[in-house]
């Protein structure tokens, strides 16, 4: 049982920088601007629209330089770095 | 019996005189120990101030054990001298003035002193000017007699003809018949082109390649008349670009395009003998990646710090200062929760401990400049910090953790190992044991933008001993409790 908790512990750690890239994506799926429709000029993005991309951008800039980090550190313990 | 008594007394005494001298510390750049100085210079080993911080007695040894490959440096620069001073033939004179850089005449000027440095600096600066005049005007009287101390007459000959040669090889180009030729017309005056038009250049380099077909680095390489089977042989090239034979020769290379091959003249050695294996010169790290560590000593009272590379050498000059004079301390390495590495060695809270022992001054700063060198501490909003800590927890227990189970190691027993130790912290058990000392260190990874692969070769700081801007949270401690970072 020691070994499970230290396995789920170990693997939600690992995950831990995905955590904002998933959410950041979410966000920029969910504020995408509306569709055009045929012959009609795209409307407008709202302000809403406007913030929820840019803060999902933010998460997935955050969760890249997360995994970034952890590639340095991890080669910095294996001493390559 | 009386005066035999006074004898061994008084030679006991000498003998005890001798040994406290020896054990005087020897100044830097004592003369009498010139070129153990100058190895320690030129293999960076040592300064002014970290020499001077060290122990009589490792003074001494370190003499001694300087001894031998500094005389054989000696040696061989002094060789290396007296053969560059003697008069160049035409060979010579190229290659010198090709492949001498400042940092030779430098190694000279270490090793040999000022006088001699300058006597070759200005035999090469004089050989250069002259080179240059004679590709573009010619040489006079005054210009040959200048160089009679320096050059062979046949040197001097060669080189009064060379503007004469530059202008007959290109009338033996015009005047090759295609017809008659056995090589193609185009590759013949691409060469003479090729020699005889970076002669206008009047660069020494080029016309190292003029002269005998070698390169400004001193290698030979044939001049290329065309690709593949129209070499023209290096060695005749050479000669037809010195001497008033050059026309001639010019025309028997153009019209016969022999073959054979002449083996090319071997290069003139025109750099300084390289520095002594196992020197720090010779050490010294070219990776891509970082070899960065050290111990600097900010010492009260004292403008510069003393920088260690070798944590013995920093110990060995700690324990000769005075008691309360370290004013700062910088320990740069790698770091693991709780323990520190400068090098091939490592220091926990006991070994630091003991270094510093008495040493600080009051208020004294001691810096452990390695990722995880304190605990992980409270919370923090900081996504950085908090991925700091996830790789953490992961790389000091998780991965170690495993790596027991997998050995068989019981797992009660392996947890209660790991749980103490990942989130150890150096900083606040070292400063427990240095009252009165603020003690920091890092609560996550340090990144060092200085150490990045690449960047660390460009800057040229693979071996620095001070860590620059270090990107991670810091925390102080004095006498085990959080104090604001001095």
């Amino acid at each position: 049982m020691t070994d499970l908790g230290y396995l789920l512990e170990a693997i939600l750690l690992l995950a831990v920088p995905f955590v904002p890239i998933a959410v950041g994506v979410l966000l920029r799926r969910k504020f995408s601007p509306s569709p055009a429709a045929e012959g009609a000029e795209a409307p407008a993005p709202t302000g809403a629209q406007k913030a929820g991309r840019l803060i999902g951008a933010v998460l997935i800039g955050v969760g890249a330089a997360s995994i970034l980090f952890m590639l340095i550190v991890l080669l910095n313990f294996k001493g390559y770095i | 019996m009386k005066a035999p008594r006074f004898l061994i007394s008084l030679l006991l005494l000498a003998l005890a005189g001798g040994a406290a001298f020896a054990q005087e510390a020897v100044e830097w750049k004592h003369q009498d120990f010139r070129p153990e100085f100058a190895l320690f210079t030129e293999s960076e080993a040592y300064t002014r101030e970290t020499w001077t911080a060290l122990p009589p007695l490792e003074q001494t040894r370190l003499l001694g054990e300087a001894r031998q490959p500094a005389g054989e440096r000696l040696a061989a620069m002094t060789v290396y001298y007296e053969t560059a001073m003697k008069p160049w033939n035409t060979q010579e004179l190229n290659g010198y003035a090709a492949g001498v850089k400042d940092a030779d005449i430098a190694a000279v000027k270490l090793w040999l002193g000022q006088t001699k440095a300058e006597a070759f600096k200005k035999k090469l600066s004089v050989s250069r000017a002259m080179i240059k005049k004679a590709a573009a005007e010619g040489l006079d009287a005054g210009d040959r007699a200048a160089l009679q101390p320096y050059l062979t007459p046949e040197a001097i000959a060669d080189l009064g003809s060379l503007r004469a040669a530059a202008s007959l090889q290109r009338q033996a180009a015009v005047k090759a018949d295609p017809a008659r030729n056995e090589i193609p017309k185009g590759a013949v005056n691409s060469t003479l082109q090729g020699v005889t038009g970076r002669l206008g250049g009047s660069v020494s380099g080029n016309l190292a390649k003029a002269f005998d077909g070698s390169t400004a680095t001193g290698d030979v390489t044939p001049v290329q008349a065309a690709a593949g089977r129209h070499d023209i042989p290096a060695a005749n090239t050479a000669v037809s670009g010195l001497t008033g034979r050059t026309g001639a020769l010019a025309n028997k290379s153009a019209g016969a395009a022999s073959p054979q091959r002449i083996p090319a003249t071997p290069a003139v050695k025109s750099s300084v003998p390289a520095p002594l294996p196992g020197t720090a010169a010779q050490k010294k790290s070219t990776a891509w990646t970082s070899d960065a560590y050290g111990i600097t000593v900010q010492v009260a009272g004292r403008p510069e710090p003393l920088t260690f590379r070798k944590a013995r050498d920093a110990e060995a000059a700690i324990r000769q200062l005075p008691d309360g004079s370290i004013s700062r301390i910088t320990l740069y390495g790698h770091g693991s929760p709780g323990m520190q590495t400068v090098g091939d060695d490592a220091y926990d809270p006991d070994s630091a401990a003991a270094m510093l022992k008495g040493k600080m001054a009051r208020g004294g700063v001691v810096q452990f400049s390695g990722c995880n060198t304190a605990s992980i501490g409270g919370a923090s909003v900081n996504p950085a910090v908090g991925i700091s800590m996830a790789a953490r927890r992961l790389l000091y227990f998780s991965l170690p953790y495993f790596q027991d189970r997998m050995d068989g190691v019981p797992a009660a027993q392996a947890r209660e190992q790991w749980e103490k130790t990942w989130n150890a912290d150096l900083s606040r058990d070292t400063s427990l044991q240095m009252r009165g000392t603020v003690v920091c260190g890092y609560r996550t990874f340090g990144l060092v933008p200085g150490r990045l692969p690449g960047l660390t070769r460009l800057m040229g700081n693979q071996e620095a001993t001070t860590p620059g801007y270090v990107a991670g949270k810091k925390v102080c401690y004095r006498d085990g409790r959080e104090v604001p970072e001095p």
